[in-house]
């Protein structure tokens, strides 16, 4: 990162922002204006305690508005420790941290698994218990009189005469959160919290671990803003639970978050230093009058916000900001965009004759799957060999896509065992577990993480096996080359037309390096060169190294892809067995036309 | 004999709980929007029946006719007007959209009322009756009477109207009853109103009982969230037994624990809900969507 970052100071993207934060870190040591360097002290700490509940509400899209609990939690915990053990807080921010990191995984654990506003409301609740304990106990925290800090000036009480102190102090603690979002958003738990916040269902199939990525994320923006509330109560030098636990300090950090833009490092920055100043020159220009004006005025903006620009005003300032770096000249040997990388293949084709001895990738023993009364699979066995390709086919309501969700793991079956690569997959409890033995899937209702990039989509896949960026990335312009949508790499998935979503699906799946790939009707609404094309790409993927399933309806595909066909009807396994012998079954044509039709 | 008398506090109590809940869980039901500014429009209900008092001298329990019209029409105005925009977009963002009404809400009830806390001394109010040991407050018997009357009316109007029907239609398939006919933006309307009507009810009816401020909503809002999780998100019944059962333990454990922990036993009690059966005692609308099930 670090090396990265001095090779391209030349590039205007990389010098830019640089001079804008010298120039700041400038202003925060010099001016000697005690107005301003207010202002920008809190610019600072908001643009950095906003970055801070981005992390779980921008980037992983778990809405908290509880984020009060950890403020007022580090806030506290280091303002006691000072204030009645004389305990100095240059040491209490770790413990204020600790404190705020044990919260996030006592709250995060449970409430995570909630979804939407589920999470929020929890998180809502979690705060207002902890503002009650606050004030109840009063021993310890003064409870609502109010808890003072003493005014003893020293580097190590982060207590400081001059202000200038404080404003470098809390640009530090803003810089702090900006790289530690970069290095986020360019990180594998970067790629995962991005994807499971679009589709998470999706995410889980490729490897990702929901919820181990979410409480990570958790943790971190927690400890952070527990970070953030010790120099602020430094600062102001006095707590109150009605204020430091209060719902508007969470509402605020998420308010920032939203006006600059959600899930984007620059945007609570850019938040901070719109609103912040407009909420204090509001107060100064109406005076102490009118109480609650500027809060009005904020509610306003988020409504607004929310109705009109959606991504925030990133990105509607995002094309003039390229334009001007494209205008800016370039220094040294950054000097030059990168040249397109090549990409070569490095798949290679085993022209695997399939092995139909020894023992199977996947078998499935009298697999039942009840919903309720309704039994929707009953007794199903079959077993597929490395490098075979197997069709299923079947009416309608078969239970096709049933049985994949079984033997995928996704559900668990009501009776039966289906043992993948020597284990039983129906004990495994998530799915993210399957996808890491070997085995990958589609989605017949395409589920792509729309708001990412394709290259993007493709690389949350390859990080099931890879934990650095730069080799996951490699991967997935091989897949990408190899699905033929090398081209549209840059591209936002949802703006992808439904045939090329489907190939992302495959790619997807193709990039955690499957033993297995379970294809679920991925012709389904493809024109017949579109089927020709995804024909070809099967049988690639095949001569490639990987065992397949495909449930398709498409007869004239089916039929020249698969080896062996299993007919499934009503719950049942109809037959099994090579393509002309099941299009010629009796049983099968009785499955799909009813009684009365034969064979010509 | 005193357990009897904090249990029926605590009945008494939950019925204000149930009635403020109830237009909640209707509205989640047919729109899946949890509205955040729930609180506010019981706020400016309270403030509403509290100015037809001090200003035009009406009795409470008469200006709910004003009020109650009043607040069907302030609920089709926030539908139209901030919720319709923004109905398929993804649910952070009707949670910040209501989060900033409620905001703005609150400080323009700070700015123009200030934050004084207001009541009204309506001797009824206080007026209690002695059944043995067991005193009953009237006026909270009429909330606890008015919550149980307005869950069956809704019940009623649901199951046996031709509108009633419509709504709950929508709410178990919007798409399905769109080709029906049906056209959702006017139920989702109506029934922002009527949820918002039922909220004013309770405004009414609890403005002699209660201190009204700004943030008085803020207050009530997260019992209501309480209630009708721990009742099943949509579950008409459920948020009435939910507001009786969270106002027994209000009760319960403001007497024989510590009144300032009160709260924080039935916010455990939400949590622990959450944590163990999300979709409630009484099973929730929607809850695949949800993904809770």
């Amino acid at each position: 990162m670090l090396g990265s970052y001095f090779k391209n100071i030349g590039a205007p993207g990389v010098y830019f922002p640089s001079l804008i934060l010298l120039a700041l870190l400038a202003v925060a040591a010099l001016v000697p204006n005690e107005f301003y360097l207010n202002l920008f002290f809190m610019i600072f700490m908001f643009a950095g305690l906003s970055g801070a509940w981005n992390i779980i509400g921008g980037y992983a899209g778990q809405i908290s508005l509880g984020h009060a609990a950890f403020y007022g939690v580090g806030a506290y915990t280091s303002a006691v420790l000072f204030a009645k053990l004389g305990l100095p807080p240059v040491l209490g921010i770790f413990a204020s941290m600790g404190v705020a990191v044990v919260l996030a995984f006592i709250i995060g654990y449970p409430c995570l698994r909630l979804k939407g506003p589920f999470f929020t409301l929890a998180t809502l609740a979690v705060a207002e218990v902890l503002q009650l304990l606050a004030v109840y106990f009063r021993g310890l925290t003064e409870g609502s009189e109010g808890l003072s800090i003493p005014y003893e000036p020293a580097w190590y009480n982060l207590i400081f005469a001059s202000k200038n102190s404080y404003a470098v102090l809390a640009f530090g603690y803003m810089v702090l959160v900006l790289v530690i979002t970069l290095v986020l958003e360019r990180s594998k738990l970067g790629y995962q919290l991005t994807a499971l916040r679009d589709e998470d269902q999706a995410a889980e199939s490729l490897g990702v671990n929901t919820s181990r990525a979410k409480i990570a994320a958790f943790v971190l923006s927690g400890a952070l803003t527990a970070l953030g509330a010790v120099i602020v109560s430094q600062y102001v030098l006095f707590l109150e639970p009605h204020s430091d636990f209060s719902v508007n300090v969470s509402v605020e950090l998420a308010l920032m978050s939203m006006v600059g833009g959600l899930g984007t490092a620059v945007g609570p920055l850019i938040g901070a230093a719109i609103l912040i100043p407009l909420g204090e020159f509001l107060r100064a220009w109406v005076g102490g009058g009118i109480q609650g004006l500027h809060y009005v005025i904020y509610g306003c903006i988020l409504i607004l916000v929310v109705m009109f620009m959606p991504h925030g005003i990133k990105a509607l300032v995002e094309n003039k900001y390229q334009a001007l770096m494209a205008l800016l000249p370039r220094f040294g040997a950054a000097a030059r965009p990168q040249p397109e990388e090549e990409v070569h293949l490095h798949f290679e084709s085993h022209e695997a004759e399939a092995v139909k001895e020894g023992r199977p990738l996947i078998a499935a023993h009298e697999i039942s799957k009840d919903f309720g009364g309704l039994r929707v699979l009953s007794g199903i066995s079959f077993a597929v060999h490395p490098g075979e390709i197997l069709g299923i086919i079947g009416p309608n309501g078969a239970g096709k896509t049933t049985l994949f969700n079984v033997i995928s793991g996704v559900y668990r079956p009501t009776k039966g065992r289906v043992e993948f690569d020597g284990q039983d997959i129906t004990q495994i409890r998530r799915i993210h577990q399957v996808c890491h033995l070997g085995m990958g899937r589609t989605y017949q209702i395409v589920k792509p993480f729309g708001n990412m990039s394709v290259l993007d989509n493709v690389m949350v896949g390859a990080f099931c096996n890879q934990a650095g960026s730069a080799t996951a990335r490699e991967i997935a312009l091989e897949v990408l080359a190899l699905v033929g949508l090398l081209d549209k790499k840059d591209q936002e998935a949802k703006s992808l037309t439904l045939a090329n979503m489907k190939r992302l699906e495959m790619a997807r799946a193709l990039a955690t390096k499957p033993k297995l790939l379970l294809l679920d009707e991925v012709m389904a609404g493809l024109n017949p060169n579109e089927i020709d094309e995804a024909i070809k790409l099967i049988r690639d993927i095949r001569d490639y190294g990987s065992t397949v399933i495909v449930v398709e309806h498409v007869m004239r595909a089916i039929m020249s892809l698969s080896e062996r066909i299993m007919v499934i009807a009503q719950g049942e396994k109809v037959t099994e067995g090579l393509p002309r012998e099941v299009i010629a079954d009796q049983r099968v044509i009785k499955a799909y036309l009813g009684d009365g039709f034969e064979l010509a | 004999m005193v357990f009897l008398q904090v249990l029926i506090n605590g009945l008494f109590l939950g019925g204000v709980y149930a009635l403020i809940s109830l237009g909640l869980t209707l509205i989640f039901g047919v729109i899946r929007v949890i509205n955040f500014a729930h609180g506010e429009i019981l706020m400016i209900s309270m403030y509403a029946s509290f100015f037809c008092f001090s200003i035009l001298g009406l009795n409470p329990y008469l200006s709910l006719i004003i009020v109650i019209p009043g607040m069907f029409l302030v609920g089709v105005l926030i539908d139209q007007v901030i919720i319709r925009p923004i109905r398929n977009a993804p649910s952070y963002m009707q949670i910040f959209a209501t989060v900033g009404l409620s905001v703005v809400l609150i400080n323009l009830a700070l700015v123009f009322f200030s934050g004084d806390y207001r009541s009204i001394n309506l001797a009824f109010a206080k007026q209690v009756v002695h059944m043995g040991d067991i005193g009953i407050s009237l006026s909270r018997f009429i909330v606890f009477i008015s919550a149980i009357a307005v869950a069956w009316l809704v019940w009623l109007f649901l199951d046996k109207t031709d509108m009633g029907k419509q709504i709950r239609a929508i709410a178990q398939d919007r798409d399905a009853a769109r080709l029906m006919g049906i056209n959702p933006n006017k139920i989702y309307m109506i029934t922002f109103g009527i949820g918002s009507a039922m909220v004013g009810l309770a405004g009414g009816l609890i403005m002699p009982l209660y201190y009204v401020f700004p943030s008085v909503g803020a207050y009530f809002v997260l019992t209501a969230f309480v209630v009708v999780v721990l009742g099943g998100l949509g579950n008409m019944v459920g948020a009435l037994l939910g507001g009786l059962i969270i106002g027994v333990i209000d009760s319960l454990s403001g007497f024989y624990l510590d009144p300032a922990l009160k709260e924080m036993v039935y916010f455990l009690v939400f949590l622990g809900v959450l944590l163990f059966r999300p979709s409630g005692l009484m099973g929730m609308i929607g809850a695949e969507e949800m993904g809770l099930k």
